[in-house]
């Protein structure tokens, strides 16, 4: 596969998946969460050998807030200057529940698609 | 030691902010605002939480793939936007409506920041400069007044902190009418963040956004008369001229004489006023200058949406201004 076309997949299952865990990380946060420490989870929990760059989460949250999946509040730090911190909202949540649902089939259904590739391998 | 590498890793930030400003040069002044404060607090949150700045900024991102990211979301996330001003927009407007602004000339008037500029430079803006102006000339002078007294000092900063608070509410409502874009990210005061009160009312006065934004509520009441009265006269006299053809086929005299007072006029071949003192002019005349007074509102939308732009990235330039740190003196 040319590297570009490979680099163009990458990027539309990144965008979509990115989206999916970075409102289940706001919405696993017990109080709002900032920017940073969202970043810094996604990283952590990151499997081996796949990039995540935490400078694309800025976007994206900025997005989720324009379309309403997540409200901002600033919170003030003892570290510096007050935090941007995000909650999800009521449609945030539906969204997520009703992506979760989605994810879960789609990788059913991709995983029996290319199991049957391997088998054939 | 610890200081040495507290400076390093600024200067590394630094360096990658300058690098990412570049990639984003041409694009939107307040997208670009939005980038650096989003890579500048969380590279700064990154090293205060240990890491080194080289790592932190591997984590992050190169400056072209996060340029690239936020250039992306920007094109592709309609809901950014304030205004419908751009290609990206295109492909969410629906065909008939995505040409209608484009079209020359009365392409204006499906433009919705044309008429976001009338309403707001003939209402809204004006209404609100003159509340700006009456709170900053009150507390500026009872600050000059209470100066000698020391009193004058908290009332400064309330004045200062009060003009950079109602600078962020006139982005939004800019924002809103005129369709120029406001930064999402408030920037913080620099140097302000690990001092102690005293210090920080210095970063406050020194901080040349609090100045500029005291001197914009001051400054933006003359301009916004001057846009009133422009926008309110072009608009008047535009939409009498327009009346007219319609208020001739309602039968409607345009003034009424007293035919006492002997006025009588001859004009368009016609003797004005007529029997019952009405006048009213002939069709071809109310027709003409039916014409004349839509080609001046369309004028005059024009006008009013080059003014929206110019107005609209003053107030963006305010809010997306980069201060120079600070130091505060010891205060012991």
């Amino acid at each position: 596969m040319p590297p570009d076309i490979a680099d163009k997949l990458l990027r539309d299952l990144s965008l979509g998946t990115a989206w999916l865990v970075v409102l289940a990380a706001i919405a696993r946060a017990s109080t709002p969460i900032h920017g940073y420490e969202i970043a810094r989870q996604l990283a952590d929990e990151a499997p081996e050998g796949l990039s995540f760059k935490q400078g694309t989460l800025y976007p994206m949250l900025r997005s989720m807030e324009a379309d309403g999946l997540v409200k901002s509040t600033l919170v003030a730090s003892h570290e510096g200057p007050a935090r941007k911190c995000f909650t999800l909202t009521a449609e945030g949540r539906r969204v997520l529940n009703a992506w979760c649902e989605t994810w879960r089939s789609t990788n059913k259904w991709v995983n029996r698609v290319l199991g049957g590739i391997d088998g054939t391998r | 030691m610890e200081h040495a590498e507290s400076a390093d890793a600024h200067k590394v930030v630094r360096l990658y902010i300058a690098q990412l400003a570049l990639e984003l040069e041409g694009a939107d002044a307040a997208l670009r605002h939005d980038a650096i404060i989003d890579a500048e607090q969380h590279l700064n949150a990154a090293i205060l939480a240990g890491a080194s700045a080289d790592v932190a900024i591997v984590e992050y991102g190169t400056p072209v793939e996060i340029a690239r990211a936020y250039l992306d979301a920007d094109s592709t996330h309609r809901s950014w936007r304030a205004a419908p001003s751009t290609a990206s927009h295109r492909t969410v407007a629906t065909p008939t409506r995505r040409h209608m602004h484009e079209i020359p000339v009365i392409g204006a008037w499906f433009d919705r920041r044309a008429w976001g500029a009338i309403a707001y430079f003939g209402t809204v803006g004006f209404i609100l400069s003159i509340g700006y102006f009456i709170w900053s000339v009150a507390i500026g002078s009872l600050v000059i007044g209470l100066a000698p007294i020391l009193i004058g000092i908290p009332l400064l900063v309330l004045l200062l902190g009060s003009a950079r608070a109602l600078c962020l509410f006139e982005g939004k409502v800019v924002q809103f009418f005129l369709g120029v874009r406001m930064p999402q990210r408030t920037q913080p005061i620099q140097g302000a963040d690990h001092v102690g009160f005293w210090q920080r009312i210095w970063c406050w006065l020194c901080d040349v956004r609090s100045w500029l934004s005291l001197g914009y509520l001051l400054g933006n009441f003359p301009v916004s008369l001057v846009l009133f009265i422009i926008i309110a006269a072009l608009t008047a006299s535009s939409v009498m001229l327009m009346s007219l053809p319609f208020m001739h086929f309602a039968g409607a005299p345009i003034a009424h004489v007293d035919l006492d007072s002997g006025v009588n006029i001859q004009a368009f071949g016609e003797t004005m006023p007529d029997e019952q003192g009405d006048v009213r002019l002939p069709l071809i005349v109310s027709i003409g200058l039916g014409v004349i007074g839509f080609l001046m509102f369309t004028g005059t939308l024009w006008i009013a949406r080059g003014f929206g732009w110019i107005y609209g990235h003053v107030v963006q330039a305010i809010q997306v201004a980069r201060p120079q740190l600070v130091t505060p003196p010891r205060i012991q």
